[in-house]
C-alpha cells in the first residue's frame, strides 16, 4: 500500500518530465494528436493510460481537439483499469493532471471542433471520475478474506482523500452558482453515494459534501442532502453527519454579520422533519443516536432561532414523544443514552443561563421522568448551580414550585433512591447548594415573597431530618430578611404588622420543624436572632414575640443541650443577646437576665461558672429594659456577679486555672472600675493583683504559665497606661503597683 | 507579605455566595495567608478558601458546626502577633474595651474579630484592631444595612498597612488604613 | 551470369516507368527479412525498358532470343517444386540475334490484371514479378524484379457491428461489442465489454488479433495461427455492469487484408480473440473473425489520377459467418 504510493508519486513525477517534454515537442511543431495514437499502441494497461492521460493533457493545451472530447475520453478509457488500488491511483492521476484544464465558463455550447467546452463538462467529468473512484474504493471492501477487514478498512480510509479529492475539485469550480449545484452537481454525487450502499463510503463522503461546499449552498438543498441521508446504509453513523452540517450551518448563521439564515428557508423545520424521516427508517438505530440528533436540532434552534423558545420545546417534545414509543424510563446512570439525554437537556440550561427562561419549556419538567436517580440528581445539581452561578432570582410563587417539583430529587427522599446512605460529604454539599439556592428565591414584591417562602417552606419541610438542617434555616434568615423588609414599608403598609406577625409565626413553627428533628444548636441560635429581629421591628406583640423566642432558646438550652462546653457557649451565646437587646420591659428583662445568671451559675465545671457570672456581670450594667431611659448601671448587682467570681475560682483546686481566672477576674474589674461603677473599690484591685501576684511564682513553669505571666503584665501595663493618663475618667489613686 | 482577612459568610444559611465582584478579586496565588473570623458554616466555603491560599485559620463563630475550630488562635506573621477570634463571645459585642481585654490576654500586636458584620479598624493603647466585617454582606438581626468587605494586610516588616474592600451599590471600594507597631 | 567462366556474358536491369515518383512497399521475405519493392495496383500497367549491358565490350553476345514476363504466382513452402502461376504474360523483346553492344529495350504490359496482394505467410508466398531472359545455348542470362501489389477495396456498404452475448452459466456472462465487422488496415477497432455476470475472479482481459493461414485443400489443409497482437484492455477484476472500453488501432500491426481462397491454394483470415485469464490462470475466450481490407485513400487517388489509368477496386470478402455463442476455455 505504502509502496504503491511512493510508486505512484515516482511514476507521477516521470511524467510530468514526460509531458513537459511533449509540451516542448508540440510547440516544434509536432502534432499532438498522432503522439495520442501513437501511446495507445502500448500493449500493457497501466503504462498505457498514464501515457494516455499524460499526452491527453498537452493534447488539451494544444487546443487541436475540443477539450471536451479529450476529457470525455480519458476518463471513458480509464475504465479499463479494475483493479482497485492502481484505478484509483490512476484517476487521482488523472485529477491532478487536469487541474488547471477543466473549462470553467458557462458558454453555451457550440459544436465547434476546437470548442474548449464549458463548466457542464467539467462536472460530467467529474462526476463520473469521482463514481469509477467511489465504485473502485467500495470494491475494496469486498476482496480478500473477510479476516482481513480491519486491515482493509484502516487501507479504506487511507485512500479516502483520492477519492474525496474529486468533490473538492467540483467545489473549486467557480462556475457553479447556486442553480448549477442544486439541479447538476449535488444530485449526481447524492445519487452516487446513496446508490453505493458502502458504509465506510457514503459516512466520509457525506461529510466531505458538508466540508467542501459552501454554507449558502447547503442552505439552500437542506431537502436534497437530508433526504439522501436518511436513505443511507443502516450501518452509516448518519447522526454524526447530520450533525457535522447542523453544526456548520449553526455557526454559519452566527458568522455571518447580520445576515444569518435567510427568512424563507426554514432551517428547523426541515431539519426536524427530515431527522423524523431518519429515525423512522432506522428502526435499528440507538435511542443514544437519536437523542443525539435532537441535540444538534436543538443546538440549532438555540444558535439560528435565540428567541424561538417554541422550537426548543418542540425538540424536547419530539424526544419525549420517541421515548414513550420505545417505552425507555429510568435511563440507568452512565449508559450512552442517559448521557446524551443529559447533554439535550443541559443545552437549554447553559444557552440561557436562566433558569426562568428554561421554565418557559413546557416539556422540560416532565424529561426529568426519564432519568432514573442518579441522573436527576445530577442534572437537579446542574440546574441549582446554573442557578447560583448566574444568582438568577426566582421571583414568583409558581416560578418557585416549578423549579422545586423539577430538582425534586434534591428536595425530598424518591421512591427510586438507593437503599444505601449517601456520603456525608456529598450530602452536605448537595444540600449546601440547596440552602444557597433558597437565597435566590426573591421577589421584589413583600407579599409575594411570603407565598415564596410558603411554598418553599412546604416543599423542603418534606425533605426530611437530615435535609432541613441545611434547607430550613436558610427560610427562617429569608423570613427575618422579609419582616425587615415590612418593617421598611411601614409607611405604604397599613397591615405591615399582621403581616410580621404571621412572619414569626411562620418562623416559629419553622425552627420547631428543626426541633423535631433533634436538632438543638441550630434552632437555639435561631430564636436568638428571631428574638433580637422581632425586639428591633416594632410591630405590636413585639415583645411577646421576642419573649417567646427567648424562652424557647431557654427550653432548648436547659433540655436539649448537655455537653458543658456546649452549655458554655450557648449560655454566653444567650448572655451577649439579651446583652444587647432593647426591647423588653423589666417585667420581661428581669425574669431573663436572673435566668442567664442562674444558669451561668449552674453550669457544671468551677472555671466555666466562673467565667459564665462574670459575663453575666455586664446584663446589669450595659443591658437595658425598654423602661428606663438609660442602661442598667447596677453596680451591686455587677459587683455581686464579681464577687460570685472570685468566690468560685477561689474554689478551683487547679492553681493554673485559678491564676488564669483570677487574671480574668481582675481584667472584668478594672473593665467596670474604668466605667465608673462605684461598687468596685481600689482596693479590691490591690487584692486580686496582691492574690495573682502571690501565687504566679508558685506556678510550675511551662507555656501556660508563660501565657498567665503575659496576660498579667499587659494588664498590669494597662493599668499603670491609665493611672498616669491625664485625661482618664477615673482615679487610680490608691492602686499598688510596681 | 498579604494576608487577607475576612469572616462572616454564613452561606448558606443567610446568603448564597460571596459577591462576585470580591470573587474577582480574589485570585489565587497572590494572597499567603488567610485568617477567618468564622462563621464560614460549611465545608464548602472553608474549601473556597483553600483555593485562594493553603495557609488557612479559621476560629469558630456562633454558626459554625466544625467542632474543630479553635475559640481563639494566635498567628505570627512576620514580626506581627495576630490574634484571632469571632467576638460573639466577647460581652458586649464589639465593645473596644471587651476586646482590649482579649488582646492583653493573647499578648497581640493585633486582634481580629468579627461578628457585628460591620468593618472597623482602630489603635487602642497601641495595639491594632481589626473588624473585617462579612464577606458575603450577611443578614445581622442588628443592622439592617450590612456593607460587604474584607481586609487585606501587607505586612512589611513593622508595618501594616490594611487595605480595606467595601461592595457599595456593586461598586468596589477601596481604603487604605496603616499601623505600626511601636 | 556465367557458369563457365568464359564467352560473353550480359547483365540485365529492369527499369521501371516513373520510379522517381512511384510509391514503394515493403513486404516479408521468406525468412523474415524485409525488402521494399515498387507498388502496383490492379489493372495498371506496369512498362519500362531492359538494359543490357555487355561485359565485355567488344565482344558479340549470341542469344535465340530476349523475352520478358510478368508472372504473378503462388509459392507453397512444402511443395518447393510446384509453382502456381496465376499470371503469365510474356513479351518478345529481340528476336534470336547477336549483340554487339549495350542495348536497352522498352516494355509494357498494358493494364494488367493483379488480382491477389502480394503476400508472403508462414507456409505460402504470393509474388508478382518481372523476369528478364536472355535465352542462350548453353545457359540462359534471367534477370528477375519484383514488384508488390496491394489490392484495394472500396468503403463495404454492409459492416454491421459484431456484437454477441455469450457466457459460461452462472459464471461468466459478458456482451461485447466490436464497432464494425470489416477494419482495413489503418483503422481502429472500438468497442466494449459489458458484464452482465461475474464470478470469476479475473487477473485481466486482453484482446489479440490472430492471423489464421490456411494452405491446401482437404485432408491436406494446413492451418497456420499467428498472433499478430496482444492488447491488454482490462486490469483487474470487474464487477457486474461494468462496461469496459476498446480501442485498438491497427495500424501498429502488421496485417495484410483478408484473404479467402486465393486461388484456391490459400487464404488468410484474421479473428479477434478477446481473453480473460484469471487469479488461477485459467484462460477464457472467444473468437470472431474480422475482416482485414485496404482502403483506398485519398493519396492513392491522386497518384492513379496523373498515372491515367484507373485502378480496379473490389469489394471487401464477404461477411464472416456467425458463430456460436459460448465461450472457449483452454484447457
Amino acid at each position: 500500500m505504502y509502496l504503491n504510493n511512493v510508486l505512484d508519486m515516482s511514476i507521477s513525477d516521470e511524467l510530468r518530465h514526460l509531458e513537459m517534454y511533449l509540451v516542448d515537442e508540440f510547440q516544434k511543431g509536432r502534432k499532438v494528436a498522432d503522439l495520442y495514437e501513437l501511446v495507445q499502441y502500448a500493449g500493457n494497461i497501466v503504462p498505457r493510460l498514464y501515457l494516455l492521460i499524460t499526452v491527453g493533457v498537452v493534447y488539451i493545451k494544444s487546443n487541436e481537439l475540443s477539450r471536451r472530447d479529450i476529457l470525455k475520453d480519458l476518463v471513458e478509457m480509464c475504465r479499463g483499469v479494475q483493479h482497485p488500488l492502481r484505478g484509483l491511483f490512476l484517476r487521482n492521476y488523472l485529477l491532478q493532471c487536469t487541474k488547471n484544464v477543466l473549462p470553467d465558463n458557462t458558454e453555451e455550447a457550440s459544436g465547434g471542433e476546437n470548442e474548449s467546452g464549458n463548466v457542464q463538462d467539467s462536472v460530467d467529468f467529474i462526476q463520473l471520475n469521482f463514481a469509477e473512484m467511489n465504485k473502485l474504493w467500495v470494491r475494496m471492501q469486498h476482496q480478500g478474506h473477510s479476516r482481513d477487514r480491519e486491515r482493509r478498512e484502516q487501507e479504506r480510509r487511507e485512500l479516502r482523500i483520492l477519492v474525496g479529492t474529486n468533490l473538492v475539485r467540483l467545489s473549486q469550480l467557480e462556475c457553479i452558482d447556486m442553480e448549477r449545484f442544486k439541479k447538476n452537481v449535488l444530485p449526481g454525487v447524492l445519487e452516487q453515494v446513496v446508490n453505493c450502499k458502502d458504509p465506510i463510503s457514503q459516512e466520509y463522503l457525506m461529510e466531505c459534501i458538508i466540508q467542501v461546499f459552501p454554507d449558502d449552498f447547503h442552505l439552500q438543498s437542506l431537502n436534497s442532502f437530508l433526504r439522501a441521508c436518511a436513505d443511507l446504509h443502516p450501518n452509516v453513523n448518519v447522526k454524526n453527519i447530520i450533525i457535522a452540517l447542523i453544526d456548520r450551518l449553526a455557526n454559519f448563521s452566527q458568522n455571518e454579520e447580520g445576515s444569518g439564515i435567510p427568512s424563507d428557508i426554514q432551517l428547523f423545520d426541515i431539519f426536524s422533519q427530515q431527522i423524523a424521516q431518519v429515525i423512522q427508517n432506522r428502526p435499528d438505530m440507538s435511542p443514544e443516536d437519536i437523542v443525539s440528533l435532537q441535540v444538534a436540532l436543538m443546538n440549532l434552534a438555540l444558535k439560528c432561532y435565540p428567541e424561538k423558545v417554541d422550537y426548543v420545546d418542540k425538540v424536547l417534545e419530539t424526544t419525549e414523544d420517541i421515548f414513550n414509543r420505545l417505552n425507555l424510563d429510568h435511563l440507568e446512570h452512565g449508559t450512552a443514552v442517559s448521557k446524551e439525554l443529559m447533554r439535550l437537556m443541559k443545552i437549554p440550561i447553559d444557552t440561557y443561563n436562566s433558569i426562568l427562561s428554561v421554565l418557559e419549556l413546557q416539556h422540560f419538567g416532565p424529561m426529568f421522568e426519564y432519568f432514573d436517580f442518579k441522573g436527576r440528581r445530577i442534572m437537579s445539581c446542574y440546574i441549582i448551580n446554573n442557578i447560583l452561578e448566574n444568582e438568577t432570582n426566582i421571583p414568583t410563587q409558581e416560578q418557585v414550585d416549578l423549579v422545586l417539583n423539577i430538582v425534586n430529587c434534591l428536595v425530598q427522599d424518591q421512591n427510586d433512591q438507593p437503599e444505601e446512605a449517601d456520603d456525608p460529604d456529598d450530602f452536605a454539599e448537595e444540600q449546601g447548594l440547596m440552602g444557597r439556592f433558597i437565597h435566590l428565591l426573591h421577589s421584589d414584591d413583600p407579599n409575594q415573597q411570603f407565598l415564596i417562602l410558603n411554598i418553599a417552606r412546604k416543599h423542603f419541610g418534606s425533605g426530611g431530618d437530615q435535609r432541613i438542617k441545611y434547607t430550613l434555616p436558610p427560610i427562617v434568615f429569608a423570613a427575618f430578611r422579609l419582616a425587615n423588609r415590612y418593617a421598611d414599608l411601614k409607611e405604604q403598609d397599613e397591615n405591615w404588622k399582621k403581616k410580621c406577625q404571621k412572619i414569626f409565626q411562620f418562623c416559629h413553627q419553622t425552627i420547631g420543624a428543626l426541633i423535631k428533628a433533634e436538632q438543638a444548636e441550630i434552632p437555639l441560635r435561631l430564636f436568638l436572632q428571631g428574638a433580637v429581629t422581632a425586639g428591633s421591628i416594632e410591630f405590636e406583640n413585639h415583645e411577646t414575640v421576642a419573649y417567646e423566642f427567648m424562652s424557647q432558646a431557654f427550653s432548648i438550652y436547659e433540655e436539649e443541650i448537655s455537653d458543658s462546653k456546649a452549655q458554655l457557649a450557648a449560655i454566653t451565646l444567650i448572655i451577649g443577646t439579651l446583652e444587647q437587646m432593647r426591647c423588653f420591659g423589666e417585667e420581661n428583662h428581669e425574669p431573663l437576665r436572673t435566668k442567664c445568671a442562674l444558669a451561668a451559675s449552674k453550669l457544671l465545671k468551677k472555671p466555666d461558672q466562673c467565667r459564665g457570672v462574670s459575663i453575666c456581670s455586664h446584663l446589669f450594667w450595659s443591658g437595658k429594659s425598654s423602661d428606663q431611659d438609660d442602661e442598667m448601671k447596677d453596680g451591686k448587682r455587677v459587683s455581686d456577679c464579681l464577687k460570685k467570681g472570685l468566690k468560685i475560682a477561689n474554689q478551683c483546686m487547679d492553681s493554673s486555672v485559678q491564676v488564669q481566672l483570677f487574671v480574668e477576674l481582675l481584667n472584668n474589674y478594672i473593665y467596670f472600675y474604668e466605667k465608673g461603677c462605684d461598687q468596685i473599690p481600689i482596693q479590691v484591685l490591690n487584692q486580686i493583683i496582691s492574690k495573682i501576684q502571690e501565687h504566679l511564682p508558685n506556678l510550675e513553669a511551662n507555656e501556660e504559665t508563660d501565657q498567665i505571666n503575659k496576660h498579667f503584665k499587659n494588664t498590669v501595663e494597662h493599668l499603670q497606661t491609665m493611672k498616669f493618663a491625664k485625661d482618664c475618667k477615673v482615679s487610680f489613686e490608691g492602686l499598688t503597683i510596681e | 507579605m498579604l494576608v487577607l482577612v475576612l469572616g462572616d459568610l454564613h452561606i448558606p444559611h443567610r446568603c448564597n455566595s460571596v459577591p462576585s465582584r470580591f470573587k474577582k478579586l480574589l485570585v489565587p496565588g497572590k494572597i499567603q495567608h488567610i485568617l477567618c473570623t468564622g462563621n464560614l458554616c460549611t465545608k464548602e466555603s472553608f474549601d473556597y478558601l483553600k483555593t485562594l491560599a493553603s495557609d488557612v485559620h479559621v476560629v469558630r463563630g456562633d454558626f459554625d458546626e466544625n467542632m474543630n475550630y479553635p475559640e481563639q488562635k494566635v498567628v505570627t506573621v512576620g514580626q506581627f502577633r495576630i490574634g484571632l477570634c469571632h467576638g460573639h463571645q466577647v460581652v458586649p459585642w464589639g465593645d473596644n474595651e471587651s476586646l482590649a481585654m482579649v488582646q492583653r490576654q493573647l499578648d497581640v500586636d493585633i486582634l481580629i474579630s468579627g461578628h457585628t458584620h460591620k468593618f472597623e479598624a482602630f489603635e487602642h493603647e497601641g495595639k491594632f484592631y481589626i473588624n473585617p466585617g462579612s464577606a458575603s454582606g450577611a443578614y445581622n438581626a442588628l443592622d439592617s444595612n450590612v456593607v460587604p468587605s474584607f481586609v487585606i494586610l501587607d505586612i512589611q516588616q513593622s508595618t501594616v498597612v490594611a487595605y480595606v474592600y467595601k461592595l457599595l451599590n456593586d461598586d468596589v471600594k477601596v481604603e487604605r488604613i496603616e499601623y505600626r507597631k511601636c | 551470369m556465367s557458369f563457365f567462366g568464359f564467352g560473353q556474358s550480359a547483365e540485365v536491369d529492369i527499369i521501371l516507368d516513373g520510379q522517381d515518383s512511384r510509391k514503394t512497399a515493403e513486404i516479408k521475405t521468406e525468412d523474415g527479412k524485409k525488402e521494399r519493392y515498387y507498388l502496383y495496383f490492379d489493372g495498371e500497367t506496369v512498362s519500362g525498358k531492359v538494359n543490357v549491358t555487355l561485359k565485355k565490350p567488344g565482344s558479340k553476345l549470341e542469344h535465340q532470343g530476349i523475352k520478358i514476363e510478368f508472372i504473378g504466382q503462388i509459392e507453397l513452402y512444402y511443395d518447393r517444386g510446384n509453382h502456381h502461376e496465376f499470371t503469365s504474360l510474356v513479351k518478345e523483346l529481340a528476336r534470336p540475334g547477336e549483340l554487339v553492344q549495350n542495348t536497352s529495350y522498352n516494355f509494357e504490359f498494358q493494364q494488367v490484371e493483379k488480382p491477389y496482394e502480394s503476400y508472403t505467410g508462414a507456409n505460402v508466398r504470393l509474388r508478382y514479378f518481372l523476369r528478364v531472359t536472355i535465352v542462350k545455348r548453353l545457359s540462359d542470362v534471367v534477370k528477375e524484379q519484383d514488384i508488390i501489389v496491394h489490392t484495394l477495396s472500396h468503403y463495404p456498404e454492409m459492416n454491421n457491428s459484431i456484437k454477441m452475448e455469450v457466457g459460461i452459466e452462472d459464471c461468466l456472462h459478458i456482451e461485447f461489442e466490436y464497432n464494425k465487422s470489416k477494419y482495413h488496415l489503418k483503422d481502429v477497432i472500438v468497442g466494449k465489454i459489458y458484464f452482465l455476470l461475474v464470478r470469476i475472479k479475473i487477473r485481466y482481459m486482453e484482446l489479440a488479433i490472430v492471423r489464421r493461414e490456411i494452405t491446401g485443400a482437404g485432408p491436406n489443409t494446413f492451418n497456420e495461427n499467428e498472433t499478430i497482437a496482444k492488447y491488454e484492455i482490462m486490469d483487474g477484476a470487474p464487477v457486474r455492469g461494468e462496461s469496459i472500453p476498446i480501442r485498438l488501432f491497427l495500424s501498429g500491426y502488421e496485417l495484410t487484408p483478408t484473404m479467402r481462397d486465393i486461388n484456391k491454394k490459400f487464404s488468410v483470415r484474421y479473428y479477434l480473440n478477446l481473453v480473460l485469464v484469471d487469479e488461477e490462470e485459467r484462460r477464457y475466450f472467444k473468437q470472431q473473425e474480422i475482416t482485414i481490407f485496404r482502403r483506398s485513400d485519398k493519396n492513392r487517388k491522386t497518384y492513379q489520377a496523373t498515372a491515367h489509368h484507373p485502378t480496379r477496386e473490389r469489394k471487401p470478402d464477404p461477411e464472416p459467418e456467425p458463430e456460436e455463442n459460448s465461450v472457449d476455455t483452454e484447457k
